[in-house]
């Protein structure tokens, strides 16, 4: 089987058979620990047509945001807040839902930043710690509180700040969105691409990772094509002509069709994976899912640079 | 001859920061004592990772006598990413020659788990190590740490303050861990070994990628609380080839042609680094660590297995970690 159509369904039976009684999904599909990043992924794949199984992952989300507008990682976590809160709002503004709760998440990521936004760590990075070279003048979203910014949780809270509709502070929302964005040119990796964060440590140059480098695109998309995203998008379409790992390959394919590259030869090799072996991560399995989606011509992340 | 400065500025800063951390450290902040009074260690020749490897560990294995019938027995192996042509993981081939062990000394269960620091696909690098292949020929199960069901336990040692760590199920319910560090240097912690490489242990999904509330609270203070709250049974240190300089992803390898074995953390990372030349006693959470969480000092433990020989040069270190090497070496060598 290596239509992607008879592949995304295999993908979309599985992922309905895993959803929890709660409404979340967990990363293994043994797990009975529901957590947010699979679920707002699952969310996202899910078609309209499912409409129980979409109303009870929205419901789910909503029930386990933190009373300060964050979301957790996963059910049980304290209400600190989490990297994935930028994945869910974005998520949940894509299903249309909004009011108090999304007005409450917006807020949260607003005032939430990367530690090293804070003048004391500006200063130690400036003077001490050189071991690591960023501009700490741009700055994300970490993350955990209390920790300096990291790619993927600036890439979530980009997409989230970028497609949501903010009840008020629009002037701040903007100056977030330009910072993040900065953030992400300033780390990427010589070459092209991102890696976890920082590109170069020690003066030595880091590779990139094709999950980070492709949620990182997701994000620019709208943002005028510049060099930074040209290479990266080479790097990424270079990469893939080897990757086999399915969360990998199809964040690859996500990212590479929203830029209009050619993505098709990576959607069959996608649907070949699917049927030779189960893809036991839920995460994952919606990723692929929505990478399969691309075949016919739909992109869950809507972003057409 | 008029020498150059510049260098001694991060030796003497690293040396000062060393000895203030250590200085720290020195403060029992612990609520349990994994040492106990002897420790056994044993040092195995392996040339290559063409070697029968699972001869060597099975005659390796053999001398500590272990008793792992019926156990659930976890393989934690250090793989952070994958970079052709470096060394930076535990080879494939040696923990597949692991777990065949551990299976023919009778264990219930054989698992490998891992939770890399900073690539968040764990299946991208274990088909590009080429770990999934030597798992799949062997069937053993992988489980990814990051993404793991997680249960908070509380820490039995308070070096971070942080009181309870959120850890993943599969670690907690095993009855037998098994550290497989890769033997290299660190550029925040100067060497990463059996110890340090239980941050893998940490989950991303709670603490993201990479774990880096643990680098704010201090590496050598977590790896003191991660491995008083989850036991290290044993390890089984990858030394044929390792790693010098910039570590734990930019170093230089450096063929050792060793493996280490230990039923002591604290025994395995101390004879590690005297093998790489360099002091266990100028490591902070070593020489923490041998408080209470096992031995670090050669009169407490009974070599197995080849004695302690230190390299004729000792590994390379970022500047800021040169003062580690041993003092006595350059008297040594000449």
């Amino acid at each position: 089987m290596d239509d992607p159509q008879r592949a995304n369904l295999l993908c979309l039976e599985q992922l309905v058979a895993r959803q929890l009684p709660q409404g979340g999904w967990p990363f293994h599909s043994r797990a009975a620990q529901a957590a947010v990043e699979p679920t707002a992924l699952t969310l996202l794949a899910l078609p309209s047509t499912l409409i129980r199984e979409r109303e009870r992952a929205i419901r789910f989300l909503l029930q386990i945001q933190n009373p300060n507008g964050s979301w957790p990682a996963f059910v049980g976590d304290g209400g600190g807040g989490s990297g994935f809160t930028g994945l869910a709002l974005y998520v949940l503004c894509r299903c249309g839902v909004g009011g108090k709760s999304t007005d409450r998440a917006i807020r949260w990521l607003l005032h939430s930043r990367g530690w090293e936004s804070h003048w004391l760590w500006k200063w130690k990075f400036r003077t001490t710690d050189r071991r690591v070279r960023f501009d700490p003048d741009k700055f994300g979203w970490p993350w955990m509180p209390k920790t300096v910014s990291w790619v993927v949780p600036t890439s979530y809270s980009l997409l989230a700040l970028k497609n949501c509709i903010p009840g008020s502070q629009e002037g701040l929302l903007q100056l977030r969105i330009r910072r993040g964005v900065e953030m992400l040119y300033d780390r990427i990796c010589p070459q092209g691409g991102w890696n976890a964060g920082n590109g170069v440590v020690y003066g030595r140059p880091l590779a990139p990772h094709p999950d980070a480098t492709a949620i990182a695109l997701l994000a620019l998309g709208g943002e005028p094509v510049n060099d930074f995203v040209t290479a990266s998008l080479d790097w990424l379409e270079r990469h893939a002509q080897f990757c086999f790992a399915p969360w990998s390959l199809a964040w690859t394919t996500l990212a590479l069709n929203a830029f209009r590259r050619a993505s098709q030869h990576l959607i069959s090799r996608l649907a070949v994976i699917v049927a030779s072996d189960e893809i036991d991560d839920c995460a994952t399995l919606a990723v692929v899912s929505m990478a399969l989606t691309c075949a016919n011509g739909l992109n869950a992340f809507g972003v057409h640079s | 001859m008029k020498g150059d400065r510049r260098p001694f500025l991060p030796g003497s800063l690293g040396l000062a920061a060393g000895a203030a951390t250590t200085a720290l450290l020195a403060r029992p902040q612990y609520h349990v004592i994994r040492r106990r009074e002897r420790s056994r260690v044993a040092i195995l020749s392996a040339g290559s990772y063409s070697e029968n490897l699972e001869r060597i560990l099975r005659h390796g294995l053999e001398l500590f006598h272990l008793d792992i019938r019926d156990k659930s027995v976890l393989l934690k192996p250090n793989l952070v990413d994958y970079t052709p042509g470096n060394h930076i993981n535990t080879h494939p081939l040696l923990v597949a020659a692991a777990a065949e062990c551990f299976r023919r000394l009778g264990a219930k269960t054989v698992l490998v788990g891992e939770g890399p620091g900073h690539q968040r696909d764990t299946g991208l690098v274990l088909c590009e190590s080429g770990m999934a292949d030597q798992l799949h020929q062997q069937k053993v199960r992988f489980v990814d740490l990051n993404r793991d069901e997680l249960v908070e336990k509380p820490l039995l040692a308070n070096y971070t303050g942080m009181k309870s760590l959120w850890l993943p199920r599969s670690i907690l319910v095993s009855d037998f861990v098994v550290s497989m560090p890769k033997v290299k240097t660190h550029h925040w912690s100067g060497v990463s070994l059996s110890m340090k490489n239980m941050f893998g242990v940490v989950p991303g999904a709670k603490y993201g990628w990479p774990k880096n509330i643990l680098h704010w609270k201090g590496i050598d203070r977590s790896i003191l609380d991660i491995c008083a709250t989850v036991p290290v049974h044993f390890v089984i240190a990858d030394a044929i080839v390792a790693m010098e300089g910039n570590g734990p992803l930019n170093g230089t390898p450096r063929p050792l042609n060793r493996i280490v074995l230990a039923d002591d953390p604290v025994a395995a990372d101390a004879t590690c680094a005297r093998l790489m030349g360099l002091d266990p006693e100028k490591i902070t959470h070593i020489r923490a660590g041998a408080q209470f969480l096992g031995n670090s000092s050669i009169a407490l433990m009974d070599q197995l297995g080849e004695p302690v020989r230190a390299p004729v040069t000792p590994f390379q270190l970022v500047p800021e970690f040169e003062y580690l090497r041993e003092t006595n070496f350059l008297q040594r060598k000449s």
